[in-house]
């Protein structure tokens, strides 16, 4: 009976519980789902993370390699993020090159990593005007339910925490670099960003960590990003159906 | 190649194995809850994943959003979105791919590009990809009762998270378990296993390591209980009066494959029908 009202009037079926300020997997509207963390499974990645929020989940891949630093940045590395939506995550997503939502939260990743800070690129020097490490950070999502950015950012986080880089020296004859596999070192992480998602429903009631059937009723959604001193590094409102009065 | 001995005189692998020896393989379905059918399986330390979507109506890549559109027609799909609160049916025209008799299976494999030791370009599209996307739709096919489901279309997509050898058989099998999770009916299993051959022995289950060396290797996808071949596939030379033992080595490590994965259909159905509360 509730599941046939579900599927004719699933916008009316979400009121009669936001009424009683709770949703249908019984949260409260200022809850998170259970969160769980995998880190270091993938051996032959140089750091890993999986991140389950609920149902949705992402895997984080760093991979190190080595680059020439760009002339105007002689000391700056690079990091590098991309994030994939496969079409295996949801029903939604189609084969070939990237779609819109796919590019839209690479770049949201890109802009929290370089507001927030959260590596500084002169660490990833290791002669500065002619080798720097390059840090690619793949983030694929391996099931879709709602919030991919806060399990995005999450996984992120949780993989750079878990990459070891090797020691490099460069030989002064031959000018090549010498990798010590041996004395590996842990990356050293300023701050720690955490995205906080909220969904809009009917202009007026804020909920959190919103799932992907309630990503698709609400009106708007919104991410914050706030590092462990309360400063804000990024805002993310993409639009919304009708504007807001100011 | 010197230095690196693939088989020892007291007949040690690399990793300490036997020449028939597979590696530790542990398998779980029902992982993912968009997907019709999931399964997650690791074979030593090659880990890949099997999402299945289907059967479904044939429509070629798939359903769109109302916000995909542009313009006025956008925003009219998108209220009628809103109101009927699920996707809008957008059919791309390719109805002609949907055959007539029978139901259509795609497969794609990608490898995530952190899985091997060398960072890969390309996660999928490239011709490795297409290849083994290929194999895997030629070896489904095979196996899934098709007739059953005429004009739709079942899609497995497949993503290796980490490759350490025999990403083939680790793709078969657990796409082997991700359709039995999405209650496609099939021949039977589908179990695959590879094969080398070493001073004159026949070896199962390759890691990383013995296939880099550049020996003749072996790809086999058997049906177990009747012993038919969905595919077999091999690199490099080996002199034919050495085929069979091959051949042999890869079906029995294959139906050892076989009798895990059963265990593992069996025990997921047992703690399914307990939370159904039967």
């Amino acid at each position: 009976m509730a599941a046939g009202f579900k599927t004719v009037e699933p916008l009316e079926y979400y009121r009669r519980f936001l009424k009683e300020n709770c949703r249908p997997d019984g949260r409260e509207l200022g809850e998170f789902r259970t969160t769980t963390v995998n880190i270091g499974s993938i051996s032959t990645a140089d750091g890993s993370a999986l991140v389950k929020l609920g149902n949705t989940t992402v895997i984080c891949g760093v991979k190190a390699e080595f680059a020439a630093p760009s002339t105007d940045a002689p000391d700056k590395g690079y990091v590098v993020p991309n994030v994939d939506l496969p079409p295996l995550c949801s029903s939604r997503f189609r084969s070939g090159p990237p779609g819109e939502e796919a590019q839209v939260a690479s770049q949201f990743i890109a802009d929290v990593i370089e507001n927030s800070q959260i590596i500084q690129k002169e660490d990833l020097c290791i002669s500065p005007g002619k080798l720097v490490w390059v840090l690619y950070c793949d983030l694929i999502c391996l099931d879709y339910d709602g919030n991919i950015l806060d399990a995005c950012t999450f996984a992120l986080l949780a993989a750079l925490k878990n990459v070891q880089l090797p020691e490099v020296t460069i030989n002064e004859e031959t000018a090549l670099a010498e990798v010590n596999l041996k004395k590996k070192s842990y990356l050293n992480i300023r701050t720690h960003p955490v995205a906080t998602s909220f969904a809009v429903f009917d202009d007026t009631l804020l909920i959190v960590d919103p799932t992907g059937e309630e990503e698709h009723l609400a009106t708007g959604t919104l991410t914050i990003v706030m590092d462990e001193e309360g400063k804000l590094c990024c805002l993310h409102k993409p639009g919304m159906f009708p504007p807001l009065q100011s | 190649m010197a230095g690196l001995e693939l088989l020892s005189d007291q007949g040690y692998r690399v990793d300490g194995r036997r020449a028939g020896e597979l590696r530790k393989i542990q398998a779980r379905m029902g992982v993912f809850a968009q997907a019709d059918g999931s399964a997650y399986i690791e074979q030593g330390n090659t880990k890949a994943l099997a999402v299945v979507y289907g059967p479904h109506e044939g429509m070629g890549q798939g359903w769109t959003q109302g916000s995909q559109l542009k313009g006025a027609r956008g925003r009219h799909m998108q209220d009628r979105e809103r109101k009927t609160g699920g996707f809008v049916l957008e059919i791309r025209g390719s109805r002609a791919r949907a055959l007539p008799d029978r139901a259509l299976v795609n497969c794609q494999y990608s490898s995530a590009t952190f899985s091997t030791g060398e960072r890969k370009r390309r996660p999928h599209g490239d011709r490795k990809s297409c290849e083994m996307g290929l194999q895997l739709r030629q070896t489904f096919e095979a196996a899934i009762l098709t007739q059953l489901h005429p004009r739709s279309q079942i899609d497995i997509y497949v993503q290796v998270l980490q490759a350490d050898g025999g990403t083939y058989a680790a793709c078969v099998n657990a796409a082997t378990l991700a359709v039995l999770d999405a209650g496609i009916p099939m021949r039977d299993f589908v179990c695959a296993c590879s094969a080398g051959f070493v001073d004159g022995t026949a070896l199962a289950d390759l890691s990383h390591v013995e296939e880099a060396a550049g020996g003749p290797q072996l790809a086999l996808a058997l049906l177990p209980a009747s012993g038919q071949i969905a595919l077999l596939e091999m690199d490099a030379r080996l002199h034919e009066d050495h085929l069979e033992r091959v051949l042999e080595a890869a079906a029995q490590a294959a139906r050892d494959v076989h009798t895990l994965l059963d265990r593992v259909v069996r025990q997921h159905v047992r703690e399914a029908s307990i939370l159904l509360g039967d």
